[in-house]
């Protein structure tokens, strides 16, 4: 233990970074999934074409694939877009925490928009109906009635989906992300003793995924509570 | 910002040169986990804790980690011990090709055995009850009835799995591995053109989504025949 001496802010804040991205690809994946299944439910023909285009080319490449192509391909068109102005510009690049949140937020929102179109499908037609008799406006409908439902039989899926993405936070230190990860390799070069190093690593992640995993079994607990008792 | 062609007619040929390595990665990895995670599977619904609990572990440390992570510990982690190094792994573990393969393995024997639990709590008891009425043993009850329907209801999530397997295999590139996603980082680095080497990367890793897919389809299809009307 004593090698970890001195390291351990630069984990802690490795953690903090971790969460960081965490937090805004959270964000974006929701929304990537949303639009994703959004549009797989639109009537419009196109819509429908390009969502499942999306989920089918961000399933089935691989996520350091696409996270090397969005940081440096990024990179190379806002160099040249930069250059047209001012020729003196050797090289822009999008900061690799917005590059990294954004890539692995569109890789698992694919998979969100799928869940989140079956939990809209598994909604009864029932309880829609219900409330349209009861008068209540599309609107409301939606927002008290099918959201509720919806992130009832969401939430397993959506668990793992938070799973893959704090997973994935870890690939953001090949460009070079100060998160636990980056931490981890520097020290591992410094004491020769990478080992230790990287399972120290190992237990941050572990203790992320312990947690969203826990937070979930309390979020289905508390979604499934008008069901207890009614089987 | 130009987009050139020539680039990738040459170097599709030089990528696909480590499609072989992929394959070999894909192939070892899902057989020896597969084999693997039926023995995680076995122990963990054995009901006796000593080896119930091992199972659990295992699953829960190899799913709750970046496979990232995995590939270093073994591939960096492990030489640091006196031991792993005079032991008669360490030929092995030297090589990079060897800690991926290991790597993948195990990562993939936990996520394997958890999808055929999936399978086996989702075979109905009914089923179970026949065979023991018919004077099954609990061995035979699990060998002809259980596995066979656990085996067809697995098949969608294990495809997948395999396609993630498949996509964790670019990850090797990581440990200096030449793989296909290993030779197109080199190429980038040389040419920098990301644009045509990691977008005509990606459609070959497409292609080979949609065989996977596919087959699984297929076997899934052959395996349901006596159900389709």
């Amino acid at each position: 233990m004593d090698v970890l001496t001195g390291w351990w802010d630069d984990f802690f804040w490795g953690s903090i970074v971790i969460l960081q991205v965490f937090l805004v690809a959270l964000v974006m994946m929701v929304l990537f999934g949303l639009i994703g299944a959004a549009a797989k439910l639109s009537n419009s023909r196109i819509a429908q074409k390009l969502a499942s285009a999306y989920t089918v080319i961000f399933r089935g490449t691989p996520e350091l694939l696409v996270l090397l192509l969005i940081y440096y391909g990024s990179a190379i068109f806002l160099t040249n877009l930069f250059q047209l102005f001012d020729p003196s510009i050797k090289f822009v690049d999008i900061p690799p925490f917005w590059a990294g949140s954004f890539s692995i937020a569109l890789i698992v929102g694919s998979y969100a928009a799928e869940t989140f179109r079956g939990a809209f499908l598994g909604v009864d037609p029932g309880q829609i109906e219900a409330a349209r008799a009861l008068g209540i406006s599309n609107f409301n409908t939606f927002i008290y009635v099918r959201i509720p439902e919806m992130w009832r039989l969401a939430l397993p899926a959506f668990g793992n989906h938070m799973l893959s993405l704090i997973k994935d936070t870890a690939l953001i230190s090949i460009i070079g992300l100060n998160e636990t990860m980056y931490a981890a390799e520097q020290a591992a070069g410094t004491t020769s003793k990478p080992f230790t190093m990287f399972i120290v690593a190992g237990c941050i992640y572990l203790g992320f995924s312990t947690v969203i995993t826990l937070s979930v079994m309390l979020l289905e607990k508390r979604a499934n509570k008008h069901l207890v008792g009614s089987r | 910002m130009s987009f050139e062609f020539s680039l990738i007619i040459d170097s599709i040929p030089k990528m696909l040169a480590g499609i072989g390595i992929t394959l070999e990665l894909l192939l070892l990895s899902m057989v020896i986990g597969t084999i693997l995670a039926i023995f995680i599977l076995l122990m963990r619904i054995s009901n006796r804790w000593y080896l119930c609990w091992p199972a659990m572990s295992f699953i829960y440390i190899f799913r709750g980690t970046p496979i990232l992570i995995q590939i270093f510990i073994i591939y960096y982690g492990f030489p640091q011990f006196e031991f792993i190094r005079e032991s008669i792994f360490w030929p092995m573990l030297r090589e990079p090709y060897g800690c991926a393969v290991l790597a993948l393995t195990i990562n993939n024997a936990a996520y394997v055995s958890e999808i055929f639990r999936g399978g086996v709590n989702g075979v109905d008891r009914g089923y179970l009850e026949a065979g023991a009425a018919l004077g099954l043993s609990i061995r035979q009850r699990f060998i002809y009835i259980t596995a066979p329907i656990a085996i067809r209801l697995s098949i969608p999530a294990y495809s997948n799995d395999v396609i993630g397997l498949m996509k964790a295999t670019a990850l090797a590139s990581t440990i200096t591995l030449l793989d296909m996603m290993g030779i197109a980082r080199t190429i980038v680095a040389e040419y920098y053109a990301p644009y045509e080497i990691f977008i005509s990367l990606a459609i070959i890793y497409l292609i080979m989504t949609w065989i996977i897919q596919n087959a699984f389809g297929l076997l899934e299809k052959r395996m349901s025949r006596h159900i389709r009307q």
